[in-house]
């Protein structure tokens, strides 16, 4: 087990970026769709590098949580998209060794 | 002025309502019965207006604008939220009058909370409120607490919530009676590696200093040893206003049980208000 709750003590930016695009999708019925029919282009204007948007697009669950996205918001994202949770939870024990070589911080 | 009738904390998760059958059903049959219970107690007590004490998981607040405690003024609330939960939606009745009285008390006592008239409640008051069979049959007023995105409020400031809440609810003329209900934690995570891993020795040891009644040894045990709890162990701040509100007397747990394929330390605790009432304001 990790000794520490959070991967970042502040969000950098790029994990605001991607809180952003998590919370938007699931708070509004629109984004859903949108963000359903191309992930690509739902994300196109998002000023994040292009492994990070990958990361959302492919649910590579692991990849976004050690870059820093909110875990709230990752599980929601996962419960709202309706991934199973055995492939949700292998993708988190799946980093747990590069988990326990601790977060970036903003 | 009113009185305190009651004060009672359990935990909540969302995979009680998504997920119930993740564990087996004799585990699950005693869970959901001891919120039934809690409920038939706080009903018991007949509040006109329960403070429920809860986190918001990321939904009315963002990155954008993040308060540290939240207190709900208004006079009704959607629920839930998560358009993923499965639940019913409903409107929960709520109390604008004690919302009001409680965010003036509290800047007058030199708390600067934010307040919403506006909230879309989650699964945190929700999922406590339904098992318990009390959604539709109270009044409530809901103080958020950022337990979700660092940084977070310390745990001694919990405390000092609840010893404020007691004072102004003695100080409220606008009804006779009002519960408390804290809820969220005990251990667990929430999308990390470990998510499922329950510590229960933390909770234990966590409900035994309730119990005790050291402020400063609980405060001391919880600042330093929740980050072996989990992210969602960062809820137990709720439990640590109601403690306060309780004057730190009176503790009882009611029910534990580590459910590790809910992935939560389930707890549920009521505070003697014959003990209670024995410290003043």
């Amino acid at each position: 087990m990790t000794q520490r709750n959070w991967r970042q003590e502040m969000p950098t930016t790029e994990a605001y970026w991607m809180d952003k695009v998590l919370y938007q999708v699931h708070h509004q019925a629109s984004h859903l769709e949108r963000y359903r029919n191309s992930p690509d282009d739902y994300m196109r204007d998002v000023p994040l590098p292009a492994p990070l948007k990958a990361a959302i697009r492919d649910n590579d669950i692991g990849a976004m949580y050690l870059a820093g996205v909110n875990p709230y918001l990752l599980r929601a994202h996962c419960l709202g998209l309706g991934i199973a949770e055995p492939v949700f939870l292998q993708s988190l024990r799946g980093i747990a060794d590069k988990s326990a070589e601790g977060g970036t911080h903003g | 002025m009113a009185e305190l009738v009651g004060i009672w904390a359990a935990s909540h998760t969302p995979v009680m309502l998504n997920f119930p059958e993740a564990i087996p059903d004799v585990d699950r049959a005693a869970v959901f019965a001891a919120f039934r219970n809690l409920g038939d107690e706080l009903k018991r007590a007949e509040p006109q207006t329960v403070i429920v004490i809860s986190d918001d998981h990321l939904h009315n607040f963002f990155l954008n604008n993040f308060p540290a405690f939240c207190i709900g003024a208004a006079a009704a609330y959607p629920t839930p939220v998560e358009h993923w939960l499965k639940a019913e939606k409903r409107t929960l009745q709520g109390d604008g009058d004690l919302g009001a009285h409680l965010l003036a008390s509290a800047l007058e006592g030199g708390f600067d909370p934010s307040f919403s008239i506006e909230l879309t409640l989650d699964h945190g008051v929700l999922t406590p409120l339904h098992l318990a069979d009390l959604a539709d049959k109270i009044r409530v007023v809901p103080l958020l607490i950022n337990c979700v995105q660092p940084p977070l409020p310390t745990m001694a400031r919990a405390l000092q919530w609840g010893q404020l809440l007691r004072k102004a609810i003695a100080a409220y003329a606008g009804c006779e009676r009002i519960a408390i209900l804290a809820t969220g934690g005990i251990s667990h995570d929430i999308a990390t590696p470990r998510m499922g891993a329950v510590n229960e020795a933390f909770d234990r040891e966590f409900l035994r200093l309730l119990a005790a009644g050291d402020d400063a040894a609980l405060v001391r045990y919880a600042t330093e040893h929740v980050n072996e709890a989990g992210n969602g162990a960062e809820e137990i701040r709720t439990w640590l206003v109601a403690h306060g509100a309780a004057g730190s007397a009176g503790f009882e747990p009611i029910y534990y049980q580590a459910v590790s394929s809910w992935y939560t330390g389930i707890g549920l605790g009521r505070w003697s208000m014959e003990r209670s009432l024995k410290r003043r304001p």
